[in-house]
């Protein structure tokens, strides 16, 4: 897919800093999002120290070792990254982007590296080496997509992955997710998003009143229920910003009966460590197996969102026991699941809108999650379109990566980032665009509304829950409700 | 000039090869044991065989890399490969060569295929080596080694044709001959140091991408002692 370069005002616009120019010096890092400050001295010398503690203790040589091999230098990855056909800047190109660290590793981790860096004097990491990585690896969105156009297998996004990681190691990671990420493992909210567990139960009557009211059915968010077959955790920010995602997930329950309960202990499947470290992914991950524990849950069950879905499928296992780890299943997976089984009607006639379907990079790269949210979509609205490339080749909304969090990029993100998936969108020319992620939807919604694109993004259980239909059992009979009878007369 | 002939096509040659075998074969080991290794020590030890077989597949025949993007190069470099791997292989020449070197044989190429595969070799070779310095992206993210090894790679192809089509002089033939064997010995020679590796790697190359993301358990804890940084706060 080709789309046409940025102008240079856009990039301006796109790369123009918020950070002061005091910070800028003091920090001696000039990259677009805010850093806490951190120790600026011996930069190299704690990057490559810190780069031998991560190969020591993780899996990483194996890939750098065969990447640094073979590399086919074809340009493929090129053609297939957003954000180059964005910028057209050759430094966007994913094998030049992964050749930074890559370069790095055969400088100073590989015996013919050193020799030859030895012999020539030449190669030694610099400052502005680092400083070019700090940039560039927040400069991908992580999304994987050019990893399947590499006829040598480059895993790009990995390699961003390792790089942030020992970036973060010595001390340059976004504030915004370093502040949040505290707040989730060391704050007294123990969540992202620093919800108190009064105001979350707060919010949750409040909704089911909403709910009660909507569809005259008594619609609950069951807490700290032990021994449920689904311990719920959703991205916690779903508490703030996606109502009625979480509406349609109750609802879902509500119409199968089947048991499922949310933690108050712990409730955020957000896990900024899948962007920026391996020991926040691993300590967030124990988060989750704790509560479920806890609860003596049988299932953890993620809810509409890319990141926390993979974070946790994935790596439950990695870090809490293998196979014995609980299983993990996405909310798309359940509701598709009693659809199939006959235990969820929709009404065909409610949504009459175009509605077109955004699978989110982090389930669908790996052909996890792409048909199912598709045939409930087509089994109730009238009017589906398909964007194209789709599916496992599907285009990042342009968000990914734990970009969407730091909003002091926004307008990189929705100039150069977004770009290409606001050509598809337009295209299609969609009124509804579903978008099954707490980062996908913000994203999007941030792009539709600076691309001045005319089209509603929601989740799909926002959908789900406008045509789901209710057995005749569960609705609530009028006449307990004197006022409405009242009224009627 | 006789005395260096024979010493490029005996010794020379059978070190060559030996390097390279040995060289590949250390490369495949290699990988081979680090697949091993993350494997033991991965935390998640369920792959996805399926799709990583299919993924491989998918590379190793040329029909995704036409389908899906850059269609133009990838058609000269398949037609390049074709010429590249069969000429060597399969030319009558060659296969007497090593009757005489290993002690058996195998069927040649039809002589007007060689003639013509080795045509095709040369101009698709030209061909990459103009698309690279010409595109934009792919010039820029060029190193040396990929400038020259196609240039490299012509050189046997160029001689070899000259050698077997054209009425050459005797001492003529005999320059071009050289040419031919040492620029062959160089390829070998050099193939396992760089990204001509990728002839034995290739298949290898999904599995580890797909295993490189099982990280092993625990390394929280390891790494932060390494680093001196247990209890530092977030
Ligand atoms: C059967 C084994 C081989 C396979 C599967 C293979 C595959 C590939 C692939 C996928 C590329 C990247 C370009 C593209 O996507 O079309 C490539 C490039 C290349 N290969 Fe091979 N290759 C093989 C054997 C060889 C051998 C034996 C040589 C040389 C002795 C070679 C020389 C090259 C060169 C020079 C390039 C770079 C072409 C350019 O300038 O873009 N390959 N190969
Ligand atoms: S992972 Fe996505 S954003 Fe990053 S280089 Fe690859 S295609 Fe571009
Ligand atoms: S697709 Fe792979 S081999 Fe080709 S240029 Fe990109 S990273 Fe290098």
């Amino acid at each position: 897919m080709r789309t046409n370069p940025i102008t240079p005002e856009e990039r301006g616009k796109a790369f123009a800093t918020q950070r002061k120019p005091e910070v800028l010096k003091k920090q001696n890092l000039d990259v677009r999002y805010h850093i806490e400050d951190f120790e600026t001295n011996d930069r190299p010398g704690r990057f490559l120290e810190a780069f031998a503690a991560i190969l020591k203790h993780s899996n990483y040589k194996m890939a750098l070792d065969h990447f640094i091999r073979m590399s086919a230098k074809c340009g493929r990855c090129a053609t297939t990254c957003q954000v180059y056909q964005a910028t057209g800047d050759p430094k966007d190109i994913p094998c030049y982007r992964s050749e930074l660290l890559l370069s790095v590793y055969r400088r100073h981790f590989t015996l013919g590296g050193m020799l030859k860096g030895r012999l020539l004097g030449s190669g030694y990491l610099t400052d502005e080496k680092i400083q070019e990585m700090a940039e560039s690896f927040w400069n991908c969105t992580a999304c994987r997509r050019c990893t399947l156009e590499c006829p040598s297998g480059i895993d790009h996004a990995l390699i961003t992955h390792l790089g942030r990681y020992i970036l973060s190691e010595i001390g340059i990671a976004p504030r915004a997710l370093v502040v949040s990420t505290r707040e989730q493992l060391e704050g007294a909210t123990g969540n992202t998003s620093a919800i108190p567990v009064p105001a979350l139960i707060d919010t949750l009557e409040f909704l089911e009143e909403d709910m009660l009211e909507e569809k005259n059915v008594e619609i609950k968010f069951p807490m700290d229920v032990e021994n449920a077959d689904y311990v719920f955790i959703p991205a916690v920010s779903d508490y703030l910003m996606e109502a009625e995602t979480l509406m349609g997930i109750a609802a879902v329950f509500t119409a199968t009966g089947d048991s499922w309960t949310t933690g108050t202990g712990y409730f955020d499947g957000i896990n900024y460590g899948l962007f920026y470290s391996d020991r926040i992914l691993e300590r967030v991950v124990k988060k989750i197996d704790a509560e479920t524990k806890r609860l003596k849950g049988k299932n953890v069950l993620i809810g509409e969102c890319g990141h926390a879905s993979r974070s946790a499928k994935y790596y439950l296992p990695t870090y809490c026991g293998g196979k014995d780890a609980f299983p993990v299943i996405n909310i798309m997976e359940y509701t598709h699941k009693v659809w199939k089984e006959g235990k969820l009607k929709f009404d065909p006639n409610i949504v009459t809108e175009k509605v077109a379907y955004h699978d989110p990079c982090n389930i669908a790269r790996q052909k996890w999650i792409i048909d199912q949210p598709r045939e409930l979509l087509k089994a109730f609205c009238k009017n589906y379109v398909e964007m194209t490339p789709f599916g496992a080749d599907n285009i990042c909304c342009g968000g990914g990566g734990g970009t969407i969090s730091i909003d002091e990029i926004r307008p990189y993100r929705t100039t150069i980032g977004g770009k290409l998936k606001a050509d598809q969108i337009r295209r299609s020319g969609c009124n509804i665009l579903i978008a099954p992620c707490a980062n996908c939807k913000k994203q999007l919604r941030e792009l539709v509304e600076d691309q001045k694109i005319d089209c509603e993004v929601m989740g799909l259980h926002d959908l789900i829950y406008k045509a789901i239909i209710f057995d005749d059992s569960l609705i609530v009979k009028k006449d307990v409700q004197p006022e409405n009878i009242a009224e009627e007369k | 000039m006789d005395s260096l002939l024979e010493f490029a096509r005996g010794p020379l040659f059978r070190f060559s090869i030996i390097i390279m075998i040995l060289g590949l074969a250390r490369l495949i080991a290699l990988d081979l044991y680090s697949i091993f290794r993350a494997h033991q020590k991965a935390g998640d030890k369920s792959l996805p065989w399926g799709l990583i077989i299919s993924r491989s597949i998918e590379w190793l025949f040329p029909v995704k890399r036409i389908a899906h993007n850059r269609p133009i190069y990838s058609i000269f470099s398949i037609l390049f490969h074709i010429g590249l791997l069969l000429v060597p292989l399969f030319l009558f020449a060659h296969i007497q060569l090593w009757e005489k070197g290993i002690g058996f044989s195998w069927p040649a190429l039809p002589y007007n295929w060689a003639y013509w595969l080795t045509i095709s070799t040369i101009i698709f070779a030209v061909l990459l080596i103009i698309g690279r310095i010409f595109n934009k992206s792919s010039s820029f993210i060029s190193r040396k080694q990929d400038f020259l090894w196609p240039v490299l790679l012509l050189i046997p192809f160029v001689t070899g044709f000259v050698c077997s089509h054209l009425n050459l002089s005797p001492s003529n033939y005999r320059l071009f001959m050289l040419i031919h064997i040492l620029s062959g010995d160089m390829i070998f020679l050099l193939m396992p140091f760089t990204k001509i590796a990728h002839c034995v790697l290739m298949p290898l190359s999904q599995v580890i991408c797909t295993l490189a993301w099982k990280f092993p358990a625990d390394t929280d804890d390891k790494v932060c002692t390494t680093l001196n940084k247990k209890g530092a706060a977030v």
